[in-house]
């Protein structure tokens, strides 16, 4: 590496880019669904309709966990906000007996309090899930690997800025129909467009799993991580239960109580220990819509009494700091607006991985020693690309359909819309390994659209809420949603198009100039 | 990555082997003694040093990763990490052992 810095910055943002590059797409593609998570779990429903009150649904869940779970050591309790419309129950059985599937001791309620009869599935939540879970291999696994994807990102992210000197004078090129150069320059804009998101999601990414990544902080100072848990989130102690049965206080005036507290804010988490007995307590932790920080205030009541007894201590400045970089990678606080600014972002940031990606190849073709039978790492590249880009949008799509098309009342409903997905991606990254290398974009990212344009019709065949019943019925939602399927498939569709125009409409060459160079490094 | 005539590609591939070494995981066990360090020196409350540290670490890594490319002299990279890590290490030890945890 005797070159200068950046052609060692180019080579770095080159291998870095590539290497962890196709998981990168799918983390940055999935995450971006997952700023709608809510609005997609709606969608995936369709039988669950209106905007129940908060406090009512609250209510109406302590009514269902009285009935179903009167004996339980905690009920936890997440109420409908504006974009959800169910509310959530979980709760812990009590005794240590081993705990049996989450299925058993969860439930999702309307707004009443009656469990809903809907279709069964993971909505948003899986596409949130994937994003830092992946899926078919162990959790633990799956987030050393996305820490490691996104530290990779966040060093091709800064070697990219290095290598790019003229970023912003760049940024204003973006030259269609030109081969290579194209390709650059969607990269570039894509990249420098929403430059402070890019490096904001990496880093805040890294943050909220920062303690299983990097747990010497906390081993520096205290000797059991448990500890420092202990201090930080101050869980109230496990109290055994008296056997004196005693009612519960009504929730809707403690959640009263608490938002009154926290100058009108709602209350988005409830939990109740002891729930029945004379000991039982209520905590209350604000809604996640009403502040950035991801760890909100918390409040806990007497629960025979509703009387005040703890709230939580205001953090210091390098929790509260955490806290805040978590809840911007999340974004829950976001309003419509900004929800729509991180979406088209993250679009972006897709988008610049994935031109990324093709760029990796664009750039070798041409200096292959034999553009017909290229070796072998770029013919991996080039069929992986193709698996990564539109064998996942192939599978998105395919989630979506299986949701309407599945049988309602299937045995393993959910897990089989989720195998949909996979199955779908699959069968891409098979086809693009078969197919020869000139078709096989053209083919696979026409099949992306195809699905995806497939979604508002199969939605209507299927469902009464089509996409011009929304609109007469100012249903956003899902006339947003129907609108997005149809923008992707346009989407896939032009970049197939494109795929399909002959290589020989290529960029008159010109003579290479000091930046192109460097970007060929 | 352009290879000079002059260099084998033998000798390029070993120089990027010692670079990777010491960008990923010399590099982590670099920013964890560093950070350890930092959580035990923080003037803060023990569990607010301790994050502020965590929080920092990601960009001392990353910073740390493109100096292992930047570099021209790989053996004085691997030399300056060695040194730092030993006396960070040591301090740490130090500090641990004289301070206590808790």
């Amino acid at each position: 590496m005797k070159e200068g810095l950046r052609q060692s910055m180019a080579w770095l943002h080159t291998w870095t880019g590539l290497l962890l590059g196709w998981l990168l797409f799918a983390m940055f593609a999935t995450g971006t669904a997952a700023y709608f998570q809510d609005e997609i779990t709606r969608w995936m429903q369709p039988e669950v309709t209106g905007r129940p009150d908060p406090v009512v649904a609250a209510e109406g869940a302590v009514r269902f966990l009285q009935t179903t779970a009167p004996d339980a050591k905690r009920w936890f309790i997440t109420p409908p906000n504006s974009r959800s419309a169910t509310t959530q129950v979980f709760w812990q059985p009590d005794g240590d007996r081993p705990r049996g599937s989450r299925r058993d001791t969860s439930a999702t309620l309307d707004g009443q309090g009656r469990k809903i009869e809907a279709r069964e599935t993971r909505g948003g939540t899986f596409l949130y899930r994937f994003h830092f879970d992946l899926h078919y291999l162990p959790v633990i696994w799956a987030r050393y690997l996305v820490g490691i994807a996104a530290m990779f990102m966040l060093v091709a992210i800064l070697s990219g800025v290095i290598t790019h000197k003229k970023i912003f004078a760049d940024f204003f090129m973006l030259r269609f129909g030109k081969g290579q150069r194209s390709w650059l320059d969607a990269h570039n804009v894509t990249a420098v467009l929403a430059l402070p998101f890019h490096l904001m999601i990496t880093f805040t990414g890294l943050v909220t799993l920062a303690t299983l990544y990097m747990p010497w902080g906390i081993a520096a100072n205290y000797a059991s991580p448990d500890s420092f848990f202990d201090t930080v989130f101050a869980q109230s102690e496990e109290v055994e239960r008296s056997g004196k049965p005693v009612p519960l206080a009504p929730v809707g005036a403690m959640m009263r109580t608490a938002s009154a507290e926290w100058h009108g804010a709602g209350v988005g988490f409830l939990s109740v220990s002891n729930p029945g007995d004379a000991t039982a307590t209520v905590s209350l932790t604000r809604a996640p819509e009403d502040a950035i920080g991801s760890r909100g205030p918390q409040l806990t009541l007497d629960g025979t009494t509703g009387r005040r007894l703890d709230a939580s201590v205001s953090k210091g400045a390098a929790l509260e700091t955490e806290s805040v970089m978590i809840g911007l990678h999340a974004g829950r606080f976001a309003e419509w607006g900004l929800r729509w600014l991180y979406f088209l972002s993250g679009v972006g940031g897709t988008i610049m991985v994935g031109s990324g990606l093709v760029l990796w190849t664009v750039k070798r073709r041409a200096r292959l020693p034999d553009p017909e039978r290229p070796h072998f790492g770029f013919r991996l590249v080039e069929r992986l690309n193709v698996a990564a880009i539109a064998g996942l949008g192939a599978g998105l799509a395919t989630y979506f359909l299986a949701n309407r098309l599945l049988p309602l009342r299937m045995e393993a409903r959910a897990d089989w819309e989720v195998h949909s997905l996979f199955i779908a991606w699959a069968a891409v990254l098979i086809w693009a390994l078969v197919r020869p290398a000139r078709r096989v974009w053209i083919e696979a990212l026409a099949l992306a659209a195809l699905l995806f344009a497939a979604v508002p019709f199969v939605n209507a065949l299927t469902t009464p809420r089509n996409l011009f019943a929304s609109f007469a019925a100012g249903d956003w939602l899902f006339a947003a949603f129907d609108a997005v399927m149809l923008l992707l498939a346009a989407g896939f569709g032009w970049a197939a198009r494109k795929a399909a125009r002959p290589r020989s409409v290529r960029a008159p060459r010109r003579a290479p100039q000091a930046s192109d160079t460097v970007a060929a490094a | 990555m352009a290879t000079k005539a002059s260099r084998s590609k033998g000798a390029g591939r070993w120089n990027v082997a010692a670079r990777t070494l010491a960008a990923i995981p010399a590099n982590y066990v670099l920013t964890s003694l560093a950070i350890a360090c930092l959580a035990r020196l923080l003037p803060m409350r023990p569990e607010e040093a301790s994050v502020a540290a965590t929080l920092f670490s990601f960009a001392l890594f990353a910073v740390l990763a493109l100096i292992a490319f930047a570099v021209r002299s790989v053996v004085r990279l691997w030399l300056a990490m060695v040194g730092a890590g030993l006396l960070l290490g040591g301090g740490l030890w130090l500090s641990i052992v004289t301070g206590g945890r808790l």
